[in-house]
């Protein structure tokens, strides 16, 4: 059966969960047992149908890439509210799983323009909300000290990619 | 909200000591999306410049503990350790894992104790209802964060009381702000049923630790409460805003003027002081 409840095989994607698990803490689904404990009080579910955990870990299970990695993707209509990692018997921590996919998107070039811009923010100023001469005025105000300077060409070299070496590039 | 902080703190026997050289965490949401591995890597490298001093860090919102709470916690895993540690070598920096992370509300729970933060209480806020929101990250996941139990937990509560004011756990209390969540929909009607059940408590505030969730619930009230045609109106405060106003600093000292929904219930304490 698939997903929609079809009744055909489904041949799972190995080399799609290879590189999956290769992410930082992305082989974790393999414990699901389609429970469905995330579901419950997951409130993205209760807001918006088309986004369920239980969902997403099956797909994760048999390696549907094509469904979980599209363009304009219902992963990112998570909360990010951890409810799921606090419900889940099996310590599958969903979130981190579907962590993970959003970071295979963004390999792929399929990040969110809302993301793209936070991380061009912190390439720029080492911070999400940049400082700038109106904030240090607000701060003068209040008699706190400017913003102290980020070095930034720390940042930048601990944001150079790795080296391959058998892990993720 | 960092006055109300610094002004609060000192009151309370707390030294901050700056860290030179740090960055934003950096973000939860986005940063951690996009590549997880130089998320830590970041957070990491602002762990070090505690290390270096041989302290612990707290900060004051609850995004920036779970970055590096959830990056303590990670690397205790050798492997990974050994990842982010090559690439803070390219600085000449190494992470050891000496250094606890901590959230202020606990801090100051753990460290002073509710009863010496009623102690430096000028002006008891006898009578304030204060409705109640934790937020997702100061709790959850509770295995990492170690604070307090996510489905019934204490800590804003006692520590609004430490005021002498009356805290308020409206219904959907355990709701999220929804500002992660990358749509217009689902963080709409959540906000809207969550400011719902606040207005329904007639709270004169409501009272959060986490200065993301207090952005939505300034200017994303006013936009729910426009978009719904709803009366909503509770003005959202910060915790230590409203600790420093006990301990006396004056109210047009708190940056009140700067809020879309202003929390002058407060004033007739002020006034009541005034008097005496």
């Amino acid at each position: 059966m698939d997903t929609d409840g079809n009744n055909q095989i489904v041949r799972v994607d190995f080399a799609f969960k290879r590189e999956l698990a290769r992410k930082v803490e992305g082989n974790l689904a393999n414990f699901c047992y389609q429970c469905g404990a995330c579901v419950g009080d997951c409130p993205a579910t209760r807001y918006s149908p088309a986004f369920n955990p239980r969902e997403i870990m099956l797909k994760v299970l048999y390696g549907l890439e094509d469904e979980l990695l599209g363009e304009r993707n219902v992963l990112w209509q998570c909360t990010n509210c951890y409810t799921c990692h606090e419900r889940c018997p099996q310590e599958v921590k969903p979130v981190e799983v579907i962590i993970s996919l959003k970071n295979m998107l963004a390999d792929r070039g399929l990040a969110p323009p809302a993301a793209d811009k936070v991380i061009q923010t912190f390439m720029t100023y080492g911070r999400t909300v940049p400082d700038n001469p109106a904030i240090n005025k607000q701060r003068a105000k209040f008699g706190l000290q400017p913003l102290t300077a980020v070095p930034m060409d720390e940042i930048r070299t601990l944001l150079e990619p790795e080296v391959e070496s058998g892990g993720e590039s | 909200m960092e006055f109300a902080i610094r002004s609060t703190l000192a009151k309370l026997d707390i030294e901050i000591v700056d860290l030179e050289g740090a960055s934003c965490c950096p973000d939860p949401i986005y940063f951690k999306s996009k590549d997880k591995v130089a998320w830590l890597t970041v957070a990491a490298r602002n762990l070090t410049l505690a290390e270096d001093l041989g302290l612990d860090i707290f900060t004051n919102c609850s995004g920036c503990t779970a970055t590096l709470s959830e990056t303590y916690h990670l690397l205790q895993d050798e492997e990974l350790r050994g990842r982010v540690n090559q690439r803070l070598a390219r600085i000449d920096r190494e992470y050891r894992g000496t250094s606890r992370v901590r959230h202020i509300a606990t801090l100051v729970r753990d460290e002073v104790g509710y009863d010496a933060v009623r102690e430096t209480i000028k002006r008891p806020l006898e009578g304030l209802k204060v409705a109640i929101h934790y937020g997702c990250h100061l709790l959850k996941p509770s295995r990492i964060m170690q604070v307090d139990n996510p489905d019934d937990p204490q800590v804003l509560e006692r520590l609004i009381e430490a005021l002498g004011a009356t805290p308020v756990r409206h219904e959907n209390w355990h709701l999220c702000c929804g500002k992660a969540c990358d749509s217009d929909e689902i963080p709409n009607q959540m906000m809207h049923d969550l400011l719902a059940t606040v207005h329904k408590e007639k709270a004169d505030v409501l009272g959060m630790i986490c200065p993301t969730c207090f952005g939505q619930f300034d200017h994303g009230q006013m936009k729910i409460a426009k978009l719904f045609d709803e009366d909503f109106h509770t003005p959202p405060i910060y915790y230590f805003q409203l600790l420093a106003f006990a301990q006396g600093v004056p109210y047009e000292k708190l940056g009140f003027e700067r809020q879309r929904f202003k929390p002058v219930a407060l004033q007739r304490y002020e006034e009541v002081a005034a008097e005496c």
